[in-house]
């Protein structure tokens, strides 16, 4: 083996690379030959290209606090990460399950609320999640579907197994980087990517529009599709403009659009032209000053309504927040069982809900050793880790669980399995999680691999990129070549 | 296309003519300076023209009290509270470019981007304050690749031609302004062949046209410079140059939109352009060039605020039936400077999980 990886010590983690007696896994392999054969410094050049490139072409992520918004290259590590053919297969088919057990619930709750009446699931619970919209209730929305692009955080513990983190059912991201990553891999190891069966992602662009596309309203034939951005001072703004870009379609803002008889358009230089799908990246509250928040600077006006109507769709749809509540996720396996009468083939991480006051009493006794989580928040805010967190932080966060209990939710500190991820001049192993990204249309498909975050800080477990994470390609690798699912690959 | 997108495309095309105009003033006017040559010249005679071209002699007094040629390019160039800066110039630009950036290749938008990281660098920090002059250069080779690039990737649709009729009207008021710091000069003809009167000189390479004028006239004839610079449609800085191409972007944005009749910025353009072809530099003279430059200017933002009013607020969009219970939200345009801190907050504030 190389001298790059001479050094490496897998510890007592889960490693993906390396086995515990220290023995490559097999599907790492060929890689492992090919990087081993580079020098440090070689190597090294290879990363610096690529995050050369990243600031030029603005491949970037904003980080808020001072008044210009830095734009930051989001800090990407070359070794790909390898999931073989027999994994993935699992993960994949546990996700579709996942998904459409989600997107019953939410039906079933914007409609008759059946699971409710028949107590499989805690009525309280659900109807009391912040992001649960009555005023939806009865409102058909296409073909049912209400999540339509959903990106679930996948971990693995100290044995390999898969666990299901969180369901991020709003807006999720970082699809962007997932594409782009590939790019730089392909120009700093074309060899290796011609020569190992890795399925491909680019297809996500196409696959995402045919999304959009089967949820125009019926008779329209060639939908106008749009990406609705919150302006270029979101964190993500780089996304919104590549998948736009990917699609083909017009990105808009909210001051874009215009209301006329209940339809939705958009200003252009000859004029109006009606809008029929729109792949939204603002939040619910924000959407429509006449139904939601007044003060919204970034919504349209009327476009509830549109929506009410089926004039327009919206991706994802209203209200899609109960189901990722970080408490009504604890039910997801009920639901997999009530509405498929299936086990879960992807588990859940054990969670302790604030709101049920003996689970409550046990996370307050045991904030030393748990993981705290508001329930509504995402990218690693809002939460304890409570074996790395000071006596004084850990009393202030006990303080606001026992104000509102609902609001928070406890899971036991998962020893996250490790990757070689290189640092100066040699690889040393961090913490990595894994979100794939699962479209929602005539049919559900998974895009084979997804997003490696990486937490990059030594010994870090909070992998989100506000606080210090990075990333990596994804590469799942197909047994043979010729039997290759063809559904990824772009049309021409 | 979008409004918005038509905008920006439009400014972003302007804030780089902008940046690019500046680095010809400033290196021009270094060089005039060299040439002037003798110790104990009064600087501040070559600054201030440049400080009135861009029409910044006011906030620059705010900060310094003196002109001199330390402070006057650091203004001009690197003052992040200048809105008028080619800093300020480039970021627009790239900001506009980061709006469209769907819509553009990526190409421009990587050209903009880089030269964005370059004027903000530490590097262009220590190149501007000891060896300005390559500093100017590179922004200049930043606005030639933009444009190259722009020619070789756009598409020759709506794009392109808002992106035309934002460089032609930039520097078609950027070289009325340039002239109109000439009006007070002496229009002598210079006493013999060799004879350079300085000033005039600098004008011509200023806009890169002293070779192109050499070729045509043997003496640096002030009347016939400004006739050149002004009313000869061959030379692509011209004045007259700029309107015939705008006239023909807007000729092609009028036909593709199927707008009727003749559209406001149509007629302004086609009628200033037929202003120039049939004046000749003795009526400009005997109107004097002042006058004739400021009325010029007026004619020039009369065809911007048409084309914002046609293309990008829509006159005739108030004119559609509207229903009472909808508000209008407000109308779309290109990035400036800072948007209103509510927004940028309610933009951040959008949840990207």
């Amino acid at each position: 083996m190389s001298s790059l990886f001479n050094d490496y010590q897998p510890e007592s983690f889960f490693d993906e690379v390396f086995s515990k007696s220290g023995k490559a896994r097999p599907h790492y392999e060929a890689m492992l030959d090919s990087v081993g054969s580079l020098t440090p410094s070689e190597y090294s050049a290879r990363q610096k290209a690529v995050d050369a490139a990243f600031l030029r072409q603005g491949v970037t992520f904003t980080v808020y606090g001072d008044d210009q918004g830095t734009e930051r290259i989001f800090p990407f590590d070359l070794m790909p990460r390898i999931i073989p053919q027999r994994e993935w297969e699992t993960v994949e088919a546990g996700l579709i399950q996942r998904i459409t057990a989600l997107n019953l619930f939410l039906n079933d709750i914007y409609h008759g609320q059946k699971i409710i009446a028949d107590k499989a699931v805690p009525s309280e619970l659900v109807l009391s999640a912040s992001h649960y919209r009555p005023e939806f209730r009865g409102i058909k929305v296409p073909h049912g579907i209400y999540i339509h692009i959903c990106g679930t955080d996948l971990v693995r513990d100290g044995k390999g197994d898969y666990y299901v983190l969180e369901d991020n059912g709003r807006c999720p991201s970082g699809a962007s980087y997932m594409l782009e990553n590939r790019n730089a891999m392909k120009r700093a190891f074309p060899g290796l990517l011609q020569q190992l069966p890795v399925r491909p992602v680019d297809a996500y662009g196409s696959m995402l529009r045919e999304t959009l596309a089967h949820l125009a309203p019926s008779g329209v034939l060639d939908p106008v599709i749009v990406v609705l951005t919150p302006g270029i001072y979101n964190s993500a703004y780089f996304e919104h403009c590549y998948l736009a870009k990917q699609m083909g379609v017009p990105i808009v803002e909210g001051r874009d659009l215009i209301l006329r008889n209940d339809r939705v358009f958009m200003r252009t230089t000859k004029g109006l032209q009606q809008v029929h799908v729109i792949y939204r990246r603002i939040d619910d509250d924000f959407l429509d000053p006449l139904v939601f928040r007044k003060d919204s600077l970034l919504g349209v006006p009327g476009i509830i309504n549109a929506y009410r109507k089926g004039h327009v769709a919206l991706a994802n749809s209203i209200g899609t927040g109960v189901a990722d509540d970080k408490a009504v996720y604890a039910l997801v396996p009920k639901m997999i069982k009530y509405y498929l009468d299936q086990d879960p083939i992807l588990p859940n991480v054990t969670t302790h809900l604030g709101v049920d006051p003996k689970e409550c009493a046990y996370i307050l006794d045991n904030l030393d050793k748990l993981v705290v989580k508001a329930v509504n928040e995402s990218g690693g805010y809002g939460m304890l880790m409570g074996p790395h967190a000071s006596k004084k932080e850990r009393a202030e966060f006990g303080e606001r669980i026992r104000k509102n209990p609902r609001n928070y939710i406890a899971q036991p500190v998962l020893q996250l399995s490790r990757h070689p991820v290189f640092v100066d001049d040699h690889f040393e192993g961090r913490h990595i999680d894994l979100r794939p990204y699962v479209l929602c249309g005539d049919r559900v498909r998974v895009v084979p691999g997804g997003l490696t975050r990486v937490a990059l800080k030594k010994g870090s477990l909070v992998v989100n990129s506000s606080q210090g994470g990075g990333s990596k390609d994804t590469w799942v690798l197909w047994d043979d070549p010729l039997t290759m699912p063809a559904e990824t690959t772009p049309a021409a | 296309m979008l409004s918005r997108v038509a905008d920006s495309i439009y400014w972003m095309a302007r804030y780089v003519e902008r940046a690019e105009n500046l680095s010809r003033l400033l290196l021009s006017t270094q060089d005039l300076l060299l040439d002037a040559g003798a110790e104990g010249v009064d600087e501040a005679q070559f600054w201030q023209p440049l400080l009135a071209t861009t029409g910044d002699e006011e906030a620059y007094s705010k900060l310094h009290k003196k002109i001199k040629g330390k402070d006057v390019t650091e203004f001009l160039a690197l003052r992040a509270d200048n809105p008028n800066s080619m800093l300020n110039s480039i970021r627009a630009a790239r900001e506009n470019a980061r709006t469209v950036r769907d819509q553009i290749s990526d190409e421009i938008w990587e050209s903009l981007n880089s030269l964005r990281l370059f004027v903000e660098s530490a590097e262009g920090k220590t190149m501007h304050r000891l060896q300005s002059a390559a500093f100017y250069e590179r922004v200049l080779r930043g606005s030639y690749q933009f444009q190259g690039i722009a020619d070789s990737t756009t598409p020759r649709g709506e794009i392109w031609h808002f992106l035309r009729l934002g460089t032609c009207l930039e520097r078609a008021d950027k070289m009325s302004r340039l002239l109109d710091t000439c009006s007070g000069l002496s229009l002598e003809l210079p006493p013999h062949a060799q004879a350079r009167p300085l000033r005039w000189a600098a004008l011509l390479r200023s806009c890169s046209a002293w070779h192109a004028f050499q070729a045509h006239h043997r003496r640096l004839d002030p009347s016939k410079i400004i006739g050149y610079l002004l009313l000869d449609e061959t030379f692509p800085r011209s004045i007259a140059c700029c309107v015939a191409e705008a006239q023909a972007a807007l000729q092609s944005l009028c036909d593709d939109a199927g707008l009727q009749g003749m559209p406001a910025p149509l007629r302004h353009v086609g009628r200033l352009r037929a202003d120039l072809a049939y004046t000749t530099v003795e009526e400009v003279l005997a109107t004097g060039l002042h006058e004739y430059i400021d009325d010029l200017q007026a004619r020039l933002n009369q065809i911007g605020e048409a084309i914002f009013q046609t293309f990008v607020q829509h006159a005739e969009l108030s004119q559609l039936p509207e229903d009472a219970l909808v508000e209008t939200t407000s109308a779309s345009g290109a990035y400036h400077a800072h948007a209103d801190e509510d927004l940028q907050v309610q933009q951040q504030q959008q949840q990207q999980q």
